[in-house]
């Protein structure tokens, strides 16, 4: 194919002829990128993570045992395996809360023991099916009815380990024989990890003695407010009237994960204002050498005929070609230092759910943005420099 | 009409403690068509005085004007575009563009026409192919400055001179580099340009044979000029 002779390709000639130093500019430019993707990336995977099991739950005060508040965000933001209990007679009280619509309890028993259980480690919920809001939505749309006594939904994630799929299979639960009778779908909350029982079959599993247990108890008690009681209020006065247990509204689910967020959102920050100075510096120097060694170029370009903003378009396709291959680069390697990472990374291998493709994109437009601009702003200067050349002066100058 | 007035130019420098007066009140008038050459030592202001004609600096006094309209009232675009589209440089030095080949260093002068006018002269190449062709680089058209010798440089710079279709070449000693024969050809080219096309000439010289084939000369000494002759 021909090549066209343009703008363009005259700015990729001139790139090329530094390639040394335009791929070191450009090395920087996918650096800053990449660290801005893969912050921007890993403070939205969590808080999306936070904000989406918070809105699935449905409910607006989690009532917690004194204490474990850490645990019930754990298991239910980070898919740990976590149990806790307090003693039945809180939701009665919970009930009679001014501002307390509904309120429906769900307890976790944790599948450690290998005598007792055919499954890898995972929670048991078991849940209360007539005042239940938040495992209901889920079973409507997949199971269409109720569970039976004896009968096991898994969670999405489980769904790999019990090998629960296609066919209905019998595990051991707790001494008892579960029919898993399906595979919900993925809810993007910690209980993708759950195994879902109806709680009539407590009295049965209390009876095996394997669920370190006792009777009556509870893990976590689930509320909704009544419309125009504000959920602060009703949530200190949850905590005021029942001492051994402590309550969580929505909006404060994954504080505790935000905090720690926010630190690691700080270094962050600070890593990219680094490496966009640096940039930004570096641009600077290359365009400054580039000013100083084209200025005879200059001079020629506008005595035949160039005007100045022919030479300043000439420049700012270099600064955009580097810009943009750095930025490219970047995102790509942001992004897959991203998903390698939150492989091992604790905050977001525990955390469900993931980015979509629409905000994947959004990340790297942004990266491309942030990176192509911190190459404009350093090459600035010298570009103000190299558009004030006069011709004369410019090609005696050098 | 004449294409080019040139009223009491001149050009002072201010340099460390003291004044140099590299033009000096020189008044010139070009009819299109002509061409002059103008012969004078180094620092006499021979170079200087093309570069105010061509645009690349403006005079301290005088005015200088082209079909009639004062150059000296254009602004930075302005003066672009008349040396776009009016002037052909050769400069002194190598003037060629290190990164492009003969042909682009010839399709620059389209390039930024074309982005000022997209209409203005398509893409040249047929055009630039040709000029290589008149002054002997047939077989260099691919070639880049460094793979070109001095004379070749100098006969790429010569021909992109012509690409825009200028009225007025400007040359600043153009076959500096050039052996004889090929001072010699470069001549007949500039003589048949001038001829066939109209095209008019101010050619700065150390040459006393060359200046004496243009139909006026002058000579510069210390920024004022003299008619010599007249053909």
């Amino acid at each position: 194919m021909k090549n066209r002779f343009s703008l363009f390709s005259f700015a990729l000639k001139n790139i090329r002829r530094k390639a040394v130093r335009s791929t070191m500019l450009a090395s920087a430019i996918m650096l800053l990128t990449a660290s801005i993707v893969f912050a921007v990336s890993f403070i939205t995977r969590v808080h999306s993570g936070i904000s989406l099991m918070t809105s699935r739950l449905g409910a607006d005060i989690m009532v917690v045992p004194t204490g474990s508040r850490g645990a019930a965000e754990e298991v239910l933001l980070e898919n740990k395996v976590k149990s806790f209990y307090m003693d039945g007679s809180v939701l009665d009280r919970v009930r009679n809360i001014e501002g307390v619509e509904e309120v429906t309890a769900q307890t976790y028993l944790v599948t450690l023991s290998a005598l007792c259980c055919s499954v890898p480690e995972s929670i048991v919920v078991a849940f209360d099916q007539k005042s239940d809001f938040i495992v209901r939505p889920w079973l409507t749309e997949k199971l269409g009815r109720p569970l039976k006594k004896g009968e096991a939904i898994v969670g999405h994630e489980s769904a790999f380990n019990i090998t629960v799929g296609l066919v209905e299979i019998d595990s051991m639960l707790f001494g008892n024989v579960f029919r898993m009778v399906g595979v919900l779908d993925k809810t993007g909350t910690g209980l993708d990890n759950a195994i879902f029982i109806s709680d009539e079959n407590i009295t049965d599993i209390l009876r095996s003695g394997t669920a370190g247990i006792k009777p009556g108890q509870v893990s976590i008690a689930f509320v909704k407010v009544r419309k125009g009681y504000d959920p602060k209020l009703v949530a200190n006065a949850v905590e005021n009237n029942i001492l051994e247990a402590d309550a969580v509204m929505r909006k404060d689910i994954g504080k505790r994960i935000i905090q720690t967020l926010r630190d690691v959102s700080g270094i962050f920050t600070a890593a990219v204002v680094l490496a966009a100075l640096l940039s930004g510096f570096l641009a600077w120097t290359v365009f400054s050498a580039v000013a100083n060694e084209r200025a005879r170029e200059v001079g020629i370009m506008r005595a035949i005929g160039a005007r100045e903003s022919d030479v300043v378009r000439l420049f700012l396709w270099e600064v955009f070609l580097i810009g943009i291959a750095g930025s490219v680069l970047g995102i790509i390697g942001g992004t897959a230092l991203s998903v390698m990472l939150a492989r091992s990374f604790i905050l977001l291998k525990d955390l469900a759910g993931d980015l979509g493709i629409a905000v994947r994109a959004l990340i790297a437009v942004a990266g491309l943005i942030g990176g192509v601009a911190v190459c404009v702003i350093g090459a600035l200067s010298p570009l103000r420099r190299i558009k004030k050349l006069e011709p004369l002066g410019a090609m005696k100058e050098a | 009409m004449a294409l080019l007035v040139l009223d009491n130019i001149a050009k002072v420098y201010e340099a460390v403690g003291e004044t140099i007066r590299a033009v000096g009140g020189v008044s010139l008038a070009v009819e299109k068509g002509e061409f002059i050459s103008i012969v004078g030592h180094s620092g006499s202001g021979k170079t200087t005085l093309l570069s105010i004609i061509g645009g690349l600096c403006r005079p301290t006094s005088g005015s200088i004007l082209y079909n009639d309209s004062d150059i000296g009232a254009l602004d930075s675009d302005g003066l672009a575009k008349y040396r776009a589209e009016r002037i052909g440089f050769m400069f002194q030095f190598a003037s060629l563009l290190p990164v492009l080949t003969a042909k682009e260093n010839l399709m620059l002068p389209l390039l930024f026409q074309g982005a000022r006018d997209r209409s203005a002269k398509g893409d040249g190449e047929q055009k630039a192919e040709e000029l290589l062709r008149r002054v002997g680089l047939a077989d260099k058209i691919n070639a880049y400055p460094a793979q070109l010798s001095g004379g070749q440089q100098r006969r790429v710079a010569i021909a992109r001179a012509f690409m825009n279709d200028p009225e007025i070449i400007l040359a600043d000693e153009p076959t500096g580099d050039l052996d004889e024969q090929t001072e010699e050809d470069m001549m007949r080219f500039f003589q048949a340009m001038n001829r066939e096309q109209g095209v008019t000439f101010i050619m700065v010289t150390h040459n006393r044979d060359l200046a004496s084939r243009a139909s006026r000369q002058f000579s510069m000494t210390h920024g004022a000029h003299e008619e010599l002759a007249r053909a």
